[in-house]
């Protein structure tokens, strides 16, 4: 058997397939569906950030012109919060109470944005204009926006009959064990800082059209997310208490979701209640404002953490006290993402002993949930800045304290402290790498010369691990057609990587078949029977698998149907260029003839790998920072990423999500921060407030992979979605500190390290 | 109250009648006259999702109310590639991977293209940094979307000169 390496296989730098109509204006985003008889909704939210109220009147609105239908609280008691999944266990063994979100609120709100009431009229503006008849009597209370102020003995409270803002307490590690390693260090170095809470600011602002089907008593919703069936489930199951079946959720493309687009959301069971009141389509779109106070938020820990070192640098123990901001609400997985995070803690580096306390802390704020890396950003941020900090206390290059405590290669497999048990990784392979690309021996030389130019110059690194394709599997459905094209049926859901391109790929590679000759479903529950979604970097580890199964399957299918056909042996067929052929003849078929020959069931094929634990993506970034002492700005001169991700499938899709996270991860180092102001109010609520990274003043970025194949992984794939926005902030903020140091002899500075906050800090001494 | 206004969007004239004075360029582009290729990101002229061009120079079109546009010729995504033949930028956004979800690329390309049109890059990707800095990319595809505008000036250039000459 032979199977000519197609151009567009595993491992080729293919340009996106799925890029024509998204040039030409042909993208199909939520918004740009719009059945006829469409009616448009606005939600009216809560101005304060708590407060009790009476709604007294809802006729003025109703009475309106071009509105349809207004709903409160009290018209929907049928329609079920809006659950967490994600509740996390305490010492005791415990789950914790959870307070979950109401679809609109009865008659308290603890957030400003909170939803109290839905307007469906013509227009939207038709639907705002009314909106403001609706009488509503406020009593407003006393909010708290501060994770650690929310604790303080006299804090407002979010949920008065808890008596607490403490929403949950989770403790991992050896609290003895680490006490020990403590009193036996000779060093111990400790830093406390806040990892800010960001906003995910897709350029889509999230929409929902609801639909109902009277005759067959079913919803379909569409809408922008990063899996159709979880969003399906809970509509169904906690929203409306109905069989799954009932509702079917329909994504086309996304503009976007990091994370924040997996969740559903409140104003998706009110389109669908209003449609099926209206029996019209119901169209909600979200504002950039309403993205910004309502969206779920990211990141938001107040910590401190200590390291306990023997006299010459090596980790004994860790101990960290994470206090991490719930928001109002138990969000859909908001519990578990400091769980996750705090899973990652011990980076890359080889210790025994750890002691770590988390406590969920609820506040008069967003929801805070999965942002791009969940939990593993902050714990990279926070070993790395730790990291570099025991270097400084002890006068040591911060390699060398990251190399005396690396995982050694001859350790694999290796069990973390937390519980996790690491594959394979050469860590001191692309930190080494890493260094030489960045050429940080030549360091001092250049921030001598930045010096003569007035410019104050650091070099900082972060290493990193991450988590991804956590344990599970995603299924994939081929499916040979009649015209001789194939379409791949999968759960996972593209909201931009370029899910398209890199399955075709894997079924390129198995069955011979041009690029255009491929189709891939995703984003319609009536059409995948299941699906798992996209997120935590799983798609192309996981799904890339299945893919990659089902294609073998279906190859062999093909060829035993074409030996038939051709009178030859099964093994003799070659699937190459859209055709079955006799190796070394000219006797072909073509796939369409092929699939006339065949059975429906020797056109399908299937396969579900599922995979029994984490894949463990790592590497090293290194950031090069000028700073100007008169205006504070920095300007990111060089930066250099050696990555392992495993396996490459596409260089060019891998340099896009590299890129992308790193620009991400940058933000959070300079410049984004969600400001609330004391009671709860946002005070960074449009693009002028919030600073996202723009063209100007990003750098050229150097990158290379250092490969080390994953070994848990069926391809040695590992996943590379969130890496870069891991490793970007702590090595962007190390650089900040270091040109600080170097000047100044700083040795730390609050996130995002602004203009604002460098001058200060410049000028302070 | 009703105005009228009559504009040329994509080479074909359009007699539009407003019944509200305050109808952006963007809403009636997406909503009256369903061009939905240019988007809206945040409506308020911050993120340059909305840019088309007006009579060949960038707008946010969320900013500009249509009734100003009277005689007004306008150009959007829709309007750029001839039948099947792409734009050089749009060619040259696809070539060098400058977007991952596409939802900011319309307006990318649409300033990209005015951007080279007011011949200020001279090939220098700081230029072409700055020009670009009141696009919003949260997918981060900088760094393609600067080396396709390059590359589109480059390209455009050169058919210039062969047409010249």
């Amino acid at each position: 058997m032979n199977i000519a390496t197609p151009k567009f296989g595993v491992g080729a730098s293919a340009l996106r397939k799925e890029d024509m109509p998204l040039v030409t204006g042909r993208g199909r985003y939520t918004d740009d569906v719009h059945p006829e008889g469409t009616l448009s909704a606005y939600v009216v939210r809560s101005p304060y950030s708590a407060a009790r109220f009476t709604i007294t009147s809802t006729e003025a609105a109703k009475a309106a012109d071009g509105v349809h239908l207004v709903l409160t609280a009290a018209d929907i008691p049928h329609i079920g919060p809006m659950k967490c999944q994600g509740v996390a266990t305490q010492p005791d063994g415990s789950k914790h109470a959870v307070r979950e979100m109401p679809v609109l609120c009865e008659s308290a709100v603890r957030l400003v944005g909170d939803a109290v009431a839905f307007v469906v009229a013509d227009t939207q503006a038709l639907a705002r204009d009314a909106s403001e008849l609706i009488e509503i009597e406020w009593e407003m209370g006393e909010g708290i926006a501060e994770t650690a102020g929310a604790l303080a003995e006299d804090a407002p409270l979010v949920w008065p009959e808890l008596g607490t803002n403490r929403a949950y307490t989770y403790k991992i590690g050896d609290e003895r064990a680490t006490e020990q390693a403590f009193a036996d260090a000779a060093h111990v170095s400790r830093i406390a800082f806040t990892n800010q809470r960001l906003i995910s600011n897709y350029m889509e602002t999230r929409a929902s059209l609801g639909e109902y089907d009277a005759e067959r008593d079913r919803f379909t919703l569409t809408t922008g997310t990063q899996g159709v069936h979880g969003v399906r489930d809970t509509l169904a199951k906690d929203n409306f208490s109905i069989d799954a079946e009932k509702v079917r959720v329909v994504t086309n493309d996304v503009g976007g979701g990091f994370g924040t687009k997996a969740f559903n959301y409140r104003e998706n069971p009110l389109v669908l209640e209003a449609a099926k009141r209206l029996g019209r389509p119901v169209k909600w779109v979200g504002d950039r404002t309403e993205h910004f106070l309502v969206d779920a938020h990211g990141r938001d820990n107040v910590v401190v953490a200590e390291m306990a070192m023997d006299a010459e640098g090596r980790f004994l123990g860790l101990k960290i006290d994470l206090k991490a901001n719930l928001g109002a609400y138990c969000g859909q997985f908001g519990p578990m993402i400091p769980v996750i995070g705090t899973s990652m803690t011990t980076g890359l580096y080889d210790i025994a002993n750890i002691d770590v306390t988390v406590t969920g802390v609820y506040t008069n704020t967003t929801p805070v949930d999965a942002y791009r890396g969940a939990g593993r950003p902050e714990a990279a941020f926070l070993i790395e800045r730790l990291a570099d900090t025991c270097a400084r206390d002890l006068g040591l290059p911060v390699e060398e304290i990251r190399r005396k405590n690396f995982i050694r290669p001859d350790q694999f497999p290796y069990k973390t402290a937390t519980g996790r048990t690491y594959d394979v990784g050469e860590f001191d392979g692309h930190m080494t790498r890493a260094m030489e690309c960045a050429d940080w021996a030549g360091f001092e030389e250049r921030a001598e010369e930045a010096k003569g130019r007035g410019r104050l110059r650091g070099i900082g690194m972060a290493t990193y691990i991450e988590a991804c394709a956590f344990a599970g599997s995603e299924a994939a459905n081929l499916e040979l057609n009649e015209d001789g094209t194939v379409t791949l049926y999968i759960g996972t859901q593209t909201n931009g990587q370029g899910h398209s391109t890199a399955y075709s790929q894997f079924i390129a590679d198995k069955i011979g078949i041009d690029f255009d000759r491929i189709i891939v479903h995703q984003g319609d529950t009536d059409r995948l029977a299941k699906g798992g979604g996209t997120g935590g970097s799983r798609s192309i580890p996981l799904g890339g698998v299945s893919v990659a199964k089902a294609s073998d399957s279906l190859a062999e299918k093909m060829r035993k149907v074409a030996a038939d056909e051709l009178e030859a042996s099964a093994a003799d067929i070659e699937l190459v260029d859209g055709e079955a052929r006799i190796v070394g003849t000219d006797r072909t078929m073509t796939y369409a003839d092929l699939a006339k020959a065949a059975s429906m069931e020797d056109r399908k094929a299937d396969a579900e790998i599922v995979q029994d634990e984490a894949t463990y993506p790592n590497g090293t970034h290194i950031c090069e920072i000028e700073i100007d002492p008169e205006t504070g700005t920095s300007e990111i001169v060089a930066y250099t990423i050696v990555d392992d991700f495993g396996v490459t499938v596409n260089p060019t899709l891998l340099l896009g999500q590299v890129h992308g996270g790193a620009v991400q991860g940058i933000g959070q180092a300079l410049s984004e921060e969600a400001v609330h102001a004391e009671d709860g109010q946002l005070v960074t609520a449009s693009f002028q407030d919030y600073t996202m990274p723009r063209a100007e003043g990003l750098p050229n970025f150097t990158f290379e992979t250092r490969n080390v194949p994953s070994t848990t992984n069926a391809l040695g794939i590992k996943g590379a979605g969130e890496a870069a926005t891991i490793g970007s902030t702590p090595a962007t903020l190390n650089a900040v500190v270091d040109a600080l140091y170097r000047a100044r002899g700083l040795t730390d500075i609050a996130m995002p390290a602004t203009p604002q906050r460098i001058w200060n800090a410049l000028n302070a001494v | 109250m009703t105005l009228s206004i009559h504009l040329t969007v994509n080479g074909a004239a359009q007699d539009v009648a407003l019944d509200d004075p305050r109808v952006t360029l963007l809403d009636l582009l997406r909503e009256r006259l369903h061009l939905t290729g240019t988007k809206k990101g945040c409506d308020r002229g911050q993120c340059g999702a909305c840019t088309v061009l007006v009579d060949g120079r960038r707008v946010n079109s969320c900013l500009t109310l249509a009734a100003s546009l009277e005689g007004a010729e306008v150009l959007t995504i829709e309007g750029v590639a001839r039948g099947d033949e792409l734009h050089p930028v749009q060619a040259a956004f696809i070539a060098n991977d400058g977007f991952q979800c596409g939802y900011c690329t319309p307006g990318q390309i649409m300033s990209a293209i005015g951007l080279i049109s007011e011949g200020r890059l001279d090939g220098d990707p700081e230029r072409v940094r700055e020009g670009m800095s009141g696009n919003l990319c949260r997918c981060g595809a900088y760094a393609g979307i600067t080396n396709a505008v390059l590359e589109a000036e480059a390209t455009m250039s050169e058919t210039a000169k062969e047409a010249a000459e």
